[in-house]
């Protein structure tokens, strides 16, 4: 029973007398206790406006006088507002402490590309661009006081950190209802279309409009990204579970993909909760932590990641953090509590061929 | 704060019909000279029906959709809602306003007298300047039930007058007088009056109107102030007679041509309240101005924001042509020329 239960809580599963991984949903399903501020009905149910071609253009005109001219930026389509915030002048700089935890960012995965290491060494890389970050929010701490999960107490970890709400890619007011554009009144950022929460200590707090860039991080620092799985649909135990299934001849009747056996007989004759069955494949949160960066290109906002399992498909949103793993982390101040900075540099973390250099030359001998 | 949810829709005629009559509100003044207004309104209603005598019938020729059909309808009974119900449901629904031989505009519910031709305004057709202003005029009628609805009688509400439709100023206005000399009208007071407003819109109160001699208006209206100093000054213009429209319990005198019900009021906003001038010692006049779209008409929050950000610019309406006549429109005071 002990034995159960320490496997089942490191996400393990005895079976066949290996431990194998249990890539479950990863909890019980639980209610959403408090759903986040930007739980509202987000566009407008377009019937088809009566206004007048003139009309359009005159309301177009006026968002563009609020929020600057339509404008390409960094690769995106955006508006050209002038949201330039430096940091609060009002309060004196925070120094950077390792317990202190940073803002994230909200990206998009737009592709996978190898890179050479100065060593000859080819790895895998995948591209995450942030598309046109503001801060919108900061709730302090005191006002902001998660519900604790069922079953635990409320404690005083709860109460250490803030919120801040990032928004990312632009889009004109017209298309959204007016209470989701309220939320951005305060800040007077244009209607983002994803918005997202970052708890962070208080001293890493940012002013609202600030712009969040690929140079928030550096070339060599780990991240963590967070993306929603593809969604595979309805599978079966082959693809699911990686199931052997059974062979394509030699007399098998019907059963190439099927499961086989699901459960023994005895006392305990049925079927145990957790047997792996066909059902719906992806469409799951999951977190991979401690992806170094090994690029970052400021022009487009892009940075090349470790690897090729970032979540998610090809155009979908992730969200990236500072990672927690703790020989990952940083040891020295990372930009805090951002940068500020706006280049348009192509920055390679030491280790990695930079294409522009000369290819590797050997010495005549 | 689109057209909300009819809340009288029932299959019987006449529950509807005493539900569109009667209402169910508090009013903040007095409840006893609201219901004689009501009575001797009901009482002059019965005896106008009784005195048409021989029923005379008219030739009504429909111009429009479907098709051009000529109608045999009742002289002085028959409405042009009632040639609209030989049409269809949704040619009761939708007309706002009647046109009479191509040129005068007609409530629907006002009998016919006369052969003529009908033509019946929704807010779709192609020269739509007669319902808009009918729309107009009725928003700000409607305004003034709103406000008697909203106000404690602690405020001391006197209704003055509304001025003529006037589009291009952005806002329609009802004239008001309070006994208190600073009011402030705070976001939620605003939004209170509003949402007055759209529930007057959800109850699709009948809009009728009525032809009186002068003595029964002045009979009707000698609680309230500055109606009775009016009337002698309306009256004059119209021959002796004066007209009343009737929307729930609320009465007030008007000119022009009101729409059908209250049902065509879609998105309304109640945005500002100015102070005119003081009155007496302890009250003052405001003016109240809002904006409002007919029901069936989407318009998204940034250009409506902007509709709303112009009706609470001050209206100050053109000074009347003719000097010395009826210049209550420009200043509520009525002693000088704004």
């Amino acid at each position: 029973m002990i034995r159960t239960a320490i496997s089942q809580l490191m996400g393990l599963r005895p079976s066949g007398g290996l431990l194998t991984q249990v890539r479950d949903k990863g909890h019980l399903s639980r209610p959403r206790l408090r759903n986040p501020q930007w739980f509202l009905r987000k566009e407008v149910t377009n019937r088809g406006d009566l206004v007048t071609a003139e009309n359009k253009h005159f309301i177009n005109d006026l968002v563009h006088e609020g929020f600057g001219a339509p404008a390409l930026i960094k690769g995106v389509q955006t508006y050209e507002q002038n949201l330039i915030k430096t940091r609060d002048l009002a309060t004196p700089p925070q120094t950077w402490t390792p317990q202190i935890r940073r803002c994230g960012v909200i990206a998009r995965k737009i592709g996978q590309y190898p890179l050479w290491l100065k060593n000859g060494e080819r790895i895998r890389t995948t591209l995450l661009q942030i598309v046109d970050n503001h801060v919108i929010k900061y709730i302090p701490p005191e006002e902001y006081v998660p519900k604790p999960l069922p079953g635990q107490r409320d404690s005083a970890a709860n109460h250490k950190r803030g919120v801040l709400i990032v928004g990312s890619e632009s889009t004109n007011p017209v298309q959204l209802t007016k209470e989701y554009s309220g939320i951005f009144k305060d800040s007077g950022v244009v209607p983002k279309k994803n918005l997202a929460r970052f708890f962070v200590s208080p001293e890493a707090a940012l002013v609202p409009g600030t712009p969040l860039n690929a140079s928030h991080f550096r070339v060599g620092d780990f991240v963590d990204v967070r993306g929603k799985t593809v969604d595979h649909g309805f599978q079966g135990v082959v693809k699911r579970h990686g199931f052997k299934g059974m062979p394509a001849s030699h007399g098998v009747t019907k059963t190439h993909r099927r499961a086989g056996n699901i459960g023994g007989g005895g006392e305990k004759g049925r079927v145990w909760p957790g047997t792996k069955m066909p059902g719906h494949m992806g469409n799951r949160w999951r977190v991979i932590r401690g992806l170094r960066i090994w690029r970052i290109n400021s022009k487009y906002n892009v940075m090349w990641v470790q690897g090729s399992a970032v979540a998610g498909p090809t155009n979908g949103l992730v969200y990236i953090y500072d990672t927690i793993l703790p020989l990952r982390k940083n040891q020295e101040a990372p930009p805090f509590p951002t940068s500020y900075e706006d280049s348009s540099e192509d920055v390679w973390y030491e280790k990695v061929h930079n294409f522009k250099d000369e290819s590797i030359i050997y010495e005549k001998e | 704060m689109s057209a909300a949810t009819k809340l009288h829709k029932t299959s019987w005629c006449a529950l509807r019909q005493l539900q569109q009559y009667r209402t169910k509100a508090t009013l903040s003044g007095s409840s006893a000279s609201i219901a004689k207004r009501n009575d001797l309104f009901n009482q002059e209603q019965r005896r106008q029906r009784d005195a048409v005598g021989r029923i005379d019938k008219i030739e009504v020729r429909y111009l429009g959709l479907p098709e051009d059909v000529t109608l045999v309808m009742n002289s002085n009974i028959s409405t042009p809602y009632n040639c609209a119900q030989h049409l269809s449901e949704g040619h009761c629904k939708r007309s706002a306003l009647a046109l009479i031989d191509g040129s005068v505009p007609w409530d629907m519910h006002r009998p016919l007298q006369e052969s003529c031709t009908l033509q019946l305004l929704n807010f779709h057709v192609s020269e739509p300047h007669p319902v808009n202003k009918a729309f107009w005029r009725t928003c700000s009628f409607m305004l003034g039930a709103a406000l008697n609805r909203a106000f404690k009688p602690e405020a001391g509400l006197q209704l003055h007058s509304f001025p003529g439709p006037n589009i291009k100023s952005g806002s329609f206005v009802h004239d008001i007088v309070l006994q208190t000399q600073n009011w402030q009208p705070t976001k939620e007071e605003m939004r209170a009056i509003s949402a007055e407003m759209v529930k007057l819109a959800a109850q699709d109160l009948r809009i009728e109107r009525l032809d009186v001699q002068q003595d029964l208006a002045q009979e009707m209206f000698k609680d309230s102030k500055y109606k009775s100093e009016q009337l002698p000054s309306i009256a004059q213009q119209t021959q002796g007679r004066v007209t009343l429209y009737r929307l729930g319990d609320h009465i007030d005198i008007s000119r022009g041509p009101m729409v059908g019900s209250t049902s065509f009021l879609g998105k309304c906003t109640i945005s500002a309240a100015h102070k005119v001038a003081e009155e007496g010692a302890a009250g003052a006049f405001y003016r109240i101005q809002g904006v409002a779209l007919p029901s069936g008409f989407q318009l998204n929050h940034v250009a409506f924001g902007v509709l709303e950000e112009r009706s609470k610019k001050p209206y100050h309406p053109p000074r009347p042509k003719t000097k010395g006549k009826d210049k209550r429109h420009s200043d509520p005071r009525s002693t000088s020329s704004s």
